[in-house]
């Protein structure tokens, strides 16, 4: 069903009645935002079904938290103003802080001038609401509670608090709602169901429900607004709910004798607490303050309601009977529709648990890193800047290239820590050994989103130096110049020399760009993730993730390059075709049991990355002979073992290194420095967008990040 | 939260605001010999009551034997159903004039208001009604901390306006400087110790200056948290209730940990001709509703013949125990003839709830326990699990449940539940309503 644009609706009415201003940017933008304050379990929770909802929630306040997300997406902010120079155009807030610090998470929303804040918490002292007030009729906020359950608006599709989706709105026609029906106002949250329920059984829309509060003082009450609501013209009659105890009602009547003109449409009200057990609810001091007046009994509440001239309902089968009586039998909606929709909404099945990236999305034949398709991102963007986009959702622009450029070789250049190798040590061992024994890495700081991406250059930086260490290769790095593009240090490290070959120089950047990630289920991001959500420091956190780079997963590349350089040469060596030389290869490996790898893929039939690297191969001249054979190893495979595995990224890069003539075991030492740029990634967004020691499956991640989209 | 006479002097004395001498305070007749006193004294009894003067709970004793026998009258006294279970024993002070001065919140503004009256020593209530224009009153509207001297000043003088006009104007004017202070810090203590009401009434002009002679002054609950310091020294290690005492079901709701009153009384005689309906209704707001919707019911439909006995909290996530106990509840209770319980909810499990309904109608079967029909409805999260466990406990257990209707959905509004409910239980008795 479509819903009505937010500048038709009650909310935005009211928002226009605080703040003219505001009114008009919205009707610009179409949007309705709101900040939620709290963070605890209530308010995590209700954010996210809040937004279930429709309602956007643009921006989250939490001491102590700013700089990390809500719900993996929502900017979460230490305190209100910072949030609002960064959105100005909030209109509402709802608040869920304890009762012991509401007081002054409210006051300074207030101060801020949103119009609509709406106070959840419940049990705040008496003084500090007092305060709170003060606070509001300062400011001219429209503060609705303490302890209200919030309000819901139906048509528009928004809410603020915890009310359930169960009241349903005008229906216009089979694919459309509309804006008009009944309001509810109500000093109970339990109640409404029951409300919405009767009036919903005989047809009657609800085009908002708001609860006034039920604590001892509260910011609106029914008599500030029973008024607001008639003045929405949309807003057909109004419920009031009201219950024993307090003068609200009473309150209410006495404006109704004395100005009708307020209250132009027609009433109806609820009360209930006729049977109640007596003297549990009326102080005594109020009977002193509004002398010769008794009331909060059901009998003064109906007694002053009669006299205004409102009915009076204390059942279900009363309030539909008035109801009906005020709108002559109008109906808003077919019963039908509204039963079906009900029970589509309580059949639903639980929604399955999810957790979101915004970093990568892996889909069959395609890898999303932030909305960009990876193939467009190798040929086109180099290292630092992909990194750079994993970290932080988006490229850098010419001057921040720069600064990250200049991290990047200045860490490259200074010392690393003494390491020893030992015989047959993996790459991914002795990086991890680097990694944690580095004290510049960890004295690198790493606070806020800028700080994550520039300590993830310097990592990368500092791991063109572990390479170097790694290959033996240091020389190379030794006569360092600042303006050297970082590519050509990427080139020096991993080939030892020092006269730049442009070309193989593309190529190895390439390569590396091809393997930066692939989502969180790779052990390797699982690994880290894992670390980061114990809130480890970075530098473990990855090399955890380096850590379980091994032979069998991301070794795959080496293996390869391997295999395709003992077919050539046994072709050449005996002299014969190289498919042949590859066939009989791999007749051999298989008896022996061991595999041919770079072949198949868990997700992709046609790996994405393949023909991309293929492509640079040729432009740089690098393709030979490996590149060759690589391009028809699957058919060939499939003609010895009659199964069908395509040719993966480690097989494409496996020939590639072979044709360059580098050690087979450079194909592993480009695939963890990729690698390393993702794992980065995933430390930053665990540590920034999730609860620590959270229990993580990984089957149940949801990618949330941008949209397609395509590089210039 | 109220607190005794003796407690609000104590908090009196720390603000300096004068008090009559404390002798002390005691639990029984034996105690008064081990405190010393003087005479005239005052013989005081400490219940969370309005009005203990007029209903004979305040008397002043001469001598120690007329003491010993009111202190034996008072502690047989029962004051508005209240057991007298401790008395306080101060000094008499000597009387020329009583005035009121108290600070609360208007219901209506949210806002602080300061009240003095020159009737004091009376029915502040009373006054109230009948003079209203003898009750000076001023909103404080920004809640400060303290009363602006210059309020505290308009109000004294108003006040001692008011009083005996044949005090001398170099006394009116101490008196007044005297009056401001008190009423400043009755202020003070207001906004400081979180109360609700802050009271003197009466505060006696006597020959040695102004005395509180009684006090009064209620906590607002939300802020006991922060009062540790006021309570430690009053010795509150838990909060009190104010209500009355306490009948058996609530007491075992309250140690099973939901909200309960019991509507009908500890000893109640079941009328034969009437069906006593239990509720376990959801939230608290709805807790109210469907007494009267029950009660409404029963007048339309069935001749008033419908009596709810109980208002109960079900609402906000129990656990399957807790639910549990609230039918094993209502079916121990030997009045309730039918239970009628609704579970509606956003955030509350339909799934917990129907385990905990079974678990309790099953056990109760299991163990030849009354048992009672249950009329009811459940609507909300979790609803398909609750729908499939149920039917296989109607089929596992089908003699168990065979009284437990549960209509799923919200096909039929609570009313029309409710209203089959009586009818299918009172056909079943076969009683003509």
């Amino acid at each position: 069903m479509k819903k009505i644009a937010p500048d038709q609706g009650m909310l935005y009415y009211l928002i226009s009645k605080k703040r003219p201003d505001l009114a008009k940017t919205i009707k610009k933008t179409g949007m309705i935002e709101t900040v939620i304050v709290g963070l605890g379990g209530q308010g995590t929770r209700h954010a996210a079904l809040m937004q279930q909802y429709g309602t956007l929630i643009t921006a989250a306040i939490a001491p102590g938290r700013g700089g990390t997300r809500l719900l993996e997406t929502i900017p979460i902010y230490d305190t209100m103003k910072e949030c609002l120079t960064e959105h100005p155009n909030i209109a509402a807030a709802s608040i869920w802080r304890h009762y012991s610090t509401a007081k002054d998470a409210t006051i300074e929303v207030i101060e801020t001038g949103i119009p609509i804040v709406v106070l959840i918490t419940e049990g705040i002292p008496l003084r500090d609401v007092r305060d709170i007030l003060v606070a509001a009729r300062k400011h001219n906020t429209l503060l609705i509670g303490g302890n209200t359950p919030g309000v819901i608006f139906p048509p528009e599709g928004i809410k603020i608090g915890m009310l359930p989706d169960v009241f349903y709105p005008q229906e216009i026609s089979s694919e459309s709602f509309g804006p008009k029906g009944v309001t509810i106002i109500s000093r109970s949250g339990a109640i409404l169901y029951h409300l919405s329920d009767a009036l919903a059984s005989i047809g009657i829309a609800q085009n908002a429900v708001l609860g006034v509060g039920g604590d001892g003082a509260i910011g609106s009450t029914f008599r500030d607004l029973v008024p607001l609501a008639m003045e929405y013209k949309n807003t057909d009659l109004v419920v009031v709910a009201g219950e024993i105890g307090g003068c609200q009602e009473e309150l209410l009547a006495e404006d109704i004798k004395k100005n009708p003109k307020k209250y132009p449409k027609p009433i109806v009200a609820l009360i209930s607490g006729n049977h109640a057990p007596e003297g549990k609810t009326m102080g005594h001091a109020g009977a002193i303050v509004a002398p010769g007046q008794a009331y909060g009994t059901f009998q003064s509440k109906r007694e002053a309601f009669e006299n205004a001239g409102v009915p009076v309902a204390n059942s279900q089968y009363d309030l539909m009977k008035e109801v009906q009586i005020k709108l002559h039998n109008i109906t808003y909606f077919n019963t039908g529709n509204y039963y079906k929709k009900m029970k589509t909404v309580w059949d639903a099945p639980l929604e399955k648990p999810s957790w979101g990236t915004i970093i990568t999305n892996v889909l069959p034949n395609n890898l999303i890193l932030s909305g960009y398709s990876l193939q467009e991102i190798i040929e086109q963007k180099g290292f630092l800047e992909t990194a750079y986009l994993l970290v932080k959702g988006e490229f850098p622009d010419k001057k921040t290239a720069e600064e990250m450029r200049k991290i990047a070789v200045e860490a490259a250049t200074l010392q690393i820590p003494k390491v020893k190798q030992f015989k047959n040590e993996d790459i991914s061992k002795t990086l991890v050994k680097y990694l944690v024994l580095d004290d510049a890495l960890a004295k690198y700081p790493q606070e806020g989103t800028t700080g994550a991406v520039k300590k993830t250059m310097f990592c990368l930086g500092r791991t063109a130096r572990y390479l170097s260490g790694v290959l033996d290769t240091e020389k190379a790095l030794e006569k360092l110049s600042g303006n050297e593009p970082f590519s050509h240090i990427i080139y020096r490290a991993i080939t030892g020399n020092t006269i730049v070959n442009e070309k193989h120089c593309r190529m190895i950047e390439t390569m590396i760009v091809a393997s930066v990630d692939h989502g969180v289920t790779p052990p390797s991001a699982q690994a880290t993730i894992i670390a980061a959500s114990t809130r480890t420091p970075y530098e473990v956190a990855v090399a955890q993730g380096i850590g379980v780079i091994t032979d069998v997963h991301g070794g795959a590349g080496a293996k390869a390059a391997q295999f395709f350089h003992e077919c050539i040469e046994k072709s050449k060596k005996e002299h014969i075709d190289v498919s042949q030389s590859a066939r009989i290869l791999m007749k051999e490996y298989i008896e022996k049991g061991k595999r041919i790898e770079g072949l198949g893929h868990r997700v992709h039939t046609k790996d994405p990355r393949r023909d991309v690297l293929w492509n640079v191969a040729s432009q740089t001249g690098v393709a030979g002979e490996h590149m060759k054979l690589s391009k028809i190893v699957s058919a060939l495979f499939e003609q010895v073992r009659g199964m069908n595995l395509p040719i993966n990224v480690d097989g494409v890069i496996g020939s590639i290194v072979a044709d360059m003539d580098l050690n087979p075991s450079i194909a592993k030492a480009l695939f963890i420095y990729g690698r390393l740029a993702g794992l980065s990634a995933h430390y930053f967004e665990e540590i920034s967008s999730q609860p620590v020691m959270r229990r993580i499956n990984f089957a149940e991640v949801v990618y949330r990040g941008k949209e397609p989209r395509h590089l210039m | 939260m109220k607190l005794y006479e003796n407690e609000v002097k104590k908090i009196f004395d720390t603000m300096k605001i004068p008090i009559p001498k404390q002798y002390g305070v005691i639990h029984s007749a034996e105690e008064l010999d081990q405190i010393s006193v003087n005479f005239p004294l005052m013989l005081k009894s400490m219940v969370l009551v309005g009005g203990r003067g007029k209903a004979g709970g305040i008397k002043k004793a001469q001598n120690m034997a007329e003491a010993k026998s009111l202190v034996k009258t008072l502690f047989n006294l029962k004051i508005k159903g209240l057991p007298v279970e401790s008395i306080l024993l101060e000094e008499s002070v000597d009387d020329l004039g009583a005035c009121y001065i108290g600070t609360t919140m208007d219901p209506a503004t949210f806002n602080n208001v300061v009240m003095v009256s020159a009737s004091g020593g009376v029915d502040i209530e009373q006054v109230a009604r009948e003079k209203p224009e003898s009750i000076v009153k001023q909103a404080i509207v920004d809640n400060t901390k303290t009363l602006p001297k210059k309020i505290a000043q308009e109000l004294a003088s108003a006040l001692s306006n008011n009083l005996d006009k044949k005090i001398e104007t170099k006394k009116r004017n101490k008196l007044q400087d005297n009056l401001a202070d008190i009423i400043s810090k009755v202020y003070e203590t207001y906004q400081r110790c979180d109360a609700r009401l802050c009271e003197v009434n009466p505060l006696l002009l006597t020959s040695k200056g102004v005395i509180a002679a009684d006090a009064k002054l209620v906590l607002d609950d939300n802020a006991l948290f922060r009062q540790n310091d006021l309570l430690q020294m009053l010795g509150i290690s838990e909060k009190r209730h104010d209500v009355a005492e306490r009948t058996k079901n609530e007491l075992r709701a309250q140690v099973a940990g939901f909200p309960y009153i019991d509507l009908l009384p500890e000893n109640f005689k079941k009328d034969p001709q009437k069906l006593y309906v239990g509720l376990v209704p959801g939230g608290a707001g709805y807790g109210i509703f469907s007494i009267d919707e029950v009660a409404t019911i029963g007048k339309r439909f069935f001749h008033d013949r419908v009596v709810p006995v109980n208002f109960m909290d079900s609402g906000g996530g129990p656990t399957q125990n807790r639910v549990a106990d609230m039918f094993h509840l209502l079916m121990d209770y030997p009045i309730v003839d039918i239970i009628i319980t609704s579970r509606f909810g956003g955030i509350s499990s339909c799934n917990i709830f129907i385990r905990g309904l079974i678990k309790a109608v099953v056990e109760r079967y299991e163990k030849g326990l009354r048992m009672i029909p249950i009329y009811g409805r459940m609507v909300g999260t979790d609803l398909p699990s609750a729908r499939t466990f149920l039917e296989k406990e109607k089929h596992e257990h089908a003699d168990a449940l065979q009284d437990v209707h549960i209509v799923i959905g919200n096909q039929r509004i609570m009313a029309d539940v409710i209203r089959e409910g009586i009818q299918k239980t009172s056909e079943s008795k076969g009683w003509k309503l």
